[in-house]
């Protein structure tokens, strides 16, 4: 090659390289709004598919020592344990073919985790590494139930002192409240006409972010809408999200997160996204949503804008502000990971 | 200088394949009453994704980023009008198009029976199939009355005698829901003079494995001759037996259906 044309050639190839892309990669891509803003990795996970299958990815959480857990309906392995990078740490559970709730609770010093499953139509409580402690079979003693089938828990909420709250969100929309011991002491919810009512009470939270007594965030996802009570299971109000199939209500700071299996608008076909809302229970940021708007202190109707969820269904929230995107029915996808942009 | 394209064919090459990792845009929010109107239809559109367009074709064809973009609603008012949307946006692929096709109602219809729907699937009676709601592909929706039986007749009374050319019926397409369209669908008119229902129109409708998700789909059956009458009869008959690539094969399919128009 003549040193005329090497120049060139190496000046055109530095100048193509200058030139600022105009095709996007999908990392590139900055996910909702205002001061809630993320990058999205879809290629968080390291794990091998061969080793650790995952079918729906059901929920996550982290523990005190910085691990992800992820909760799957895969027997193979129900729960991955993951580090922050996406490396697989280590897997244990075959005994769960319906997993869907996990709850993490500090017992003391020693951190429990609670397990919905409903195929077993059971709660079961576990230690960290998966021995179980104590099972919470369908609760007969509210009469409202005649056979476990009826009983399709979805989520559970544990008190600072151990009471669980148990969501039948797939069942009977009940909520049951019992002791630390396994003690049914209250029930409340279920279906009806009155605002108290819920329709698929997929999730239940406490949120302490108001000091004093916490109160009790459950969903009513066919309603769209997080219903708020009282530790005795007393109504106080809704928090109406237009068009969001709200999974669990998940606090972190001043925070809610909550994955949108899906738009309502757009039903049944991938339409998900995640909300965020401040501690006023307002809609800050839709990631891969769109941009929350009010009128007359009304929130307008949300749904899906970028496709790059399915159907998401639990966000984690790390302790450097991380989340983690566990998705249901999307193709055996692993969780991706959300970076903030600061 | 050949050579000197080749890092630049590179880099195109390079960003081209990455493309393919960029995110696609969600088909737009549209509002509207119903897509069976009587004079005019107000549409909406949302999509709350700053830096991008929602771009729409009334024509039939598919919008691209040379038609026009939505700015404020628009007004629908020919008998059959589609309304094709695409969004656009820098970073992103654009979305699927998203087809809506807007009904003009008919000559004004008195009554109409049918015969009884399941019994979890009534709509809101006969009058379901000619209150001009629908056109949503929501099995769950009050709009449709659902059928699983061999045949289904429906009489339809007209306020007043009236040249008839056609006949349009609206059903739902959901073949994960196990709903079909039906197989056939003959069409009568009553004769005054002879007394008697004589046949107007007809048409046979095959299975299209190729359909995918839930639509709704409106089938329009031409008068092979100009008829003058009050009293339309309609005999459907939902699919009897379900083709071989469904996991319903050889099972009897629903019918769902939400509207009538006489023209």
């Amino acid at each position: 090659m003549q040193r005329r044309n090497f120049i060139k050639n190496t000046s055109l190839g530095m100048a193509a390289l200058m030139v600022k892309p105009s095709f996007p990669f999908s990392q590139d891509t900055i996910l909702g709004q205002g001061n809630k803003r993320y990058r999205i990795d879809t290629h968080w996970s390291q794990a091998d598919v061969a080793k650790y299958p995952v079918n729906d990815c059901h929920e996550m959480i982290q523990d005190k020592r910085g691990r992800i857990l992820l909760l799957t309906n895969e027997t193979h392995n129900n729960v991955l344990i993951y580090d922050k990078k996406g490396k697989i740490l280590d897997s244990w559970g075959h005994e769960y073919p319906g997993a869907h709730g996990l709850t993490l609770f500090d017992e003391n010093g020693a951190e429990v985790l609670f397990i919905c499953d409903n195929k077993r139509h059971q709660v079961i409580k576990t230690t960290i590494d998966g021995r179980v402690l104590m099972v919470l079979d369908y609760p007969k003693e509210t009469g409202q139930y005649t056979k476990a089938d009826e009983y399709i828990p979805t989520e559970t909420a544990i008190t600072p002192k151990g009471d669980i709250y148990v969501a039948d969100g797939y069942g009977k929309d009940f909520i049951m409240h019992y002791d630390a011991s396994g003690k049914l002491i209250n029930y409340f919810g279920g279906r009806g006409t009155e605002e108290k009512h819920l329709l698929n009470a997929h999730g239940v939270c406490l949120d302490f972010r108001n000091g004093g007594e916490p109160v009790l965030i459950v969903t009513s996802r066919q309603q769209n809408a997080f219903k708020r009570y009282n530790l005795a299971g007393e109504f106080i109000n809704t928090i109406a999200l237009p068009g969001a199939w709200v999974c669990r209500p998940v606090i972190k700071g001043d925070y809610l997160y909550s994955a949108v299996l899906q738009s309502n608008s757009r039903q049944w076909q991938h339409s998900g996204f995640v909300t965020i809302l401040d501690k006023n229970y307002k809609v800050v940021s839709n990631l891969g949503g769109s941009e929350p708007t009010y009128a007359n202190n009304k929130l307008d109707e949300m749904y899906q804008t970028i496709k790059c969820f399915s159907y998401p269904h639990d966000v984690c929230i790390d302790d450097e502000e991380n989340l983690y995107i566990a998705q249901w029915n999307s193709d055996k996808v692993y969780p991706y990971k959300l970076i903030p942009v600061v | 200088m050949k050579k000197a394209f080749l890092p630049i064919l590179t880099i195109l090459f390079f960003y081209n394949c990455c493309a393919q990792n960029a995110f696609q845009l969600a088909p737009p929010m549209l509002k509207y009453h119903s897509v069976f109107f009587k004079t005019s239809e107000m549409v909406s559109m949302q999509f709350a994704q700053p830096g991008t367009k929602i771009f729409f074709t009334l024509n039939g064809k598919e919008p691209t980023q040379n038609d026009s973009y939505y700015t404020k609603p628009i007004l629908i008012q020919k008998a059959f009008t589609t309304l094709k949307t695409k969004v656009f946006g820098n970073g992103f692929l654009p979305s699927e198009t998203l087809a809506v096709k807007f009904i003009k109602d008919g000559l004004k219809i008195k009554s109409v029976q049918t015969t009884e729907p399941n019994e979890k699937f009534p709509g809101n009676g006969p009058q379901t199939l000619f209150d001009n709601k629908g056109g949503v592909a929501n099995n769950q929706s009050k709009d449709f009355m659902g059928y699983q039986t061999d045949s289904v007749t429906i009489n339809v009374l007209l306020e007043k005698k009236q040249k008839i050319t056609s006949v349009l019926l609206d059903f739902l397409c959901d073949y994960g829901s196990w709903v079909f369209l039906p197989q056939s669908i003959r069409v009568y008119y009553f004769d005054d003079i002879k007394n008697e229902f004589r046949f107007l129109a007809e048409k046979e409708i095959g299975a299209d494995s190729s359909q995918q998700g839930s639509t709704t789909v409106f089938e329009k059956l031409n008068a092979n001759k100009k008829v003058l009458s009050n009293r339309i009869k309609i005999l459907l008959k939902p699919l009897s037996s379900i083709p071989a690539w469904h996991p319903g094969k050889g099972q009897h399919g629903w019918m769902f259906i939400d509207e009538i128009k006489i023209y």
